[in-house]
């Protein structure tokens, strides 16, 4: 992630999706599926023989890419390399949480959230006025 | 905070002390009240948007699993995608603000879906709906303007059904991995998730202005 080049402004991007089946085979019927002369993809389909090391392995590639600007990930799968999503806090590519079908979206999971949510904690400006 | 001393010094002349919670709060807080509204807002666009995501996702899922059991499982499978080169035919636009350094700018972020404009579409949209029958003028060069005009009209709602066909023919080609004749319910399903994806842009530019504030507020 360091020394990622900046998107140009104006060019396009590419949205990855780290995802189940369903949810990948949705969206590349939407049309983000993209394959490089490499063949490398950017989506990658997590089944139950996918390891946390694939997860990762294609978590750091995707947010190393100069031409995507969006990652989707699953939150479940986002558990998994949740210490690495946590620790990522560049604004491009965006890294957002998404649901899945067997799994519903969980704010307190969020890194986002998670990392904005002492604004709204009592505890913190309840312990100032103490 | 300015105007807050100001008020403040104004309380203590009439004998009345200001509260000190709401000086500690904004000690806490470090930022204007303006960017504390704009993260506020934000973060609950945020929530509303996961909402509405969550509902376009499960439209997709159970479309999805309706294609699945009309076309039969073989037919609807991650084993038929293919892995020859190709462009995405939906791509995003990312727009940095002029006045700010990429690294630490709020960047926004726009849908272009089967390679056309979200602006481009939406004038397509409007001229389609403006077509109305014009009289076709045959002989002079010189033709009036109002004629010039209808012209005009013609060749961009021709080119707006050309767009929209073209548009018909990205759809079509996306969804032929599955087989030349395709269950309707595969269509909607992919209208449910072209749904959910503008739902995704909203959602990282929410993402982006509430990190974007978050960073001027805290302290």
């Amino acid at each position: 992630m360091a020394g990622r080049a900046n998107i140009p402004a104006n060019s396009s991007a590419l949205i990855a999706i780290i995802a189940d089946e369903d949810t990948v085979t949705g969206f590349l019927m939407a049309g983000v599926g993209n394959v490089d002369l490499r063949k490398k993809t950017n989506y990658l389909l997590v089944d139950n023989k996918t390891t946390v090391k694939q997860i990762e392995d294609a978590f750091k590639e995707f947010t190393a890419r100069e031409d995507i600007a969006i990652v989707l990930i699953s939150q479940y799968i986002a558990n998994m390399i949740r210490f690495l999503v946590d620790s990522y806090n560049k604004p491009i590519p965006a890294i957002l949480e998404i649901p899945s079908k067997d799994h519903p979206y969980d704010p307190a999971n969020d890194s986002v959230l998670s990392r904005v949510k002492y604004l709204f904690s009592a505890d913190s400006v309840a312990s100032d006025r103490r | 905070m300015a105007a807050a001393t100001v008020a403040a010094e104004e309380l203590r002349q009439m004998g009345l002390q200001p509260t000190p919670r709401v000086e500690k709060a904004d000690d806490v807080l470090g930022g204007d009240d303006d960017e504390i509204l704009r993260f506020m807002d934000s973060a609950d666009s945020y929530l509303l948007l996961m909402d509405s995501l969550s509902s376009a996702l499960r439209q997709g899922w159970l479309d999805l699993a309706s294609a699945r059991h009309s076309m039969g499982a073989s037919r609807v499978s991650s084993t038929l995608f293919d892995h020859k080169e190709q462009c995405a035919a939906t791509k995003l636009q990312v727009v940095y603000p002029a006045d700010l350094r990429p690294s630490e700018s709020n960047p926004h972020f726009a849908l272009s879906k089967w390679c056309l404009q979200e602006s481009n579409s939406g004038d397509v949209i409007g001229m389609q709906d403006s077509t109305k029958p014009k009289l076709r003028y045959r002989g002079l060069a010189a033709a009036p303007d109002g004629i010039n005009e209808s012209d005009a009209t013609t060749a961009k709602s021709s080119t707006g059904v050309d767009t929209s066909s073209q548009v018909q023919m990205a759809r079509s080609k996306a969804l032929s991995v599955f087989g030349a004749l395709v269950s309707p319910k595969l269509r909607t399903t992919q209208v449910s998730f072209e749904t959910a994806l503008e739902l995704i842009v909203e959602l990282a530019n929410s993402r982006s202005t509430m990190l974007s504030s978050f960073s001027q507020i805290k302290p």
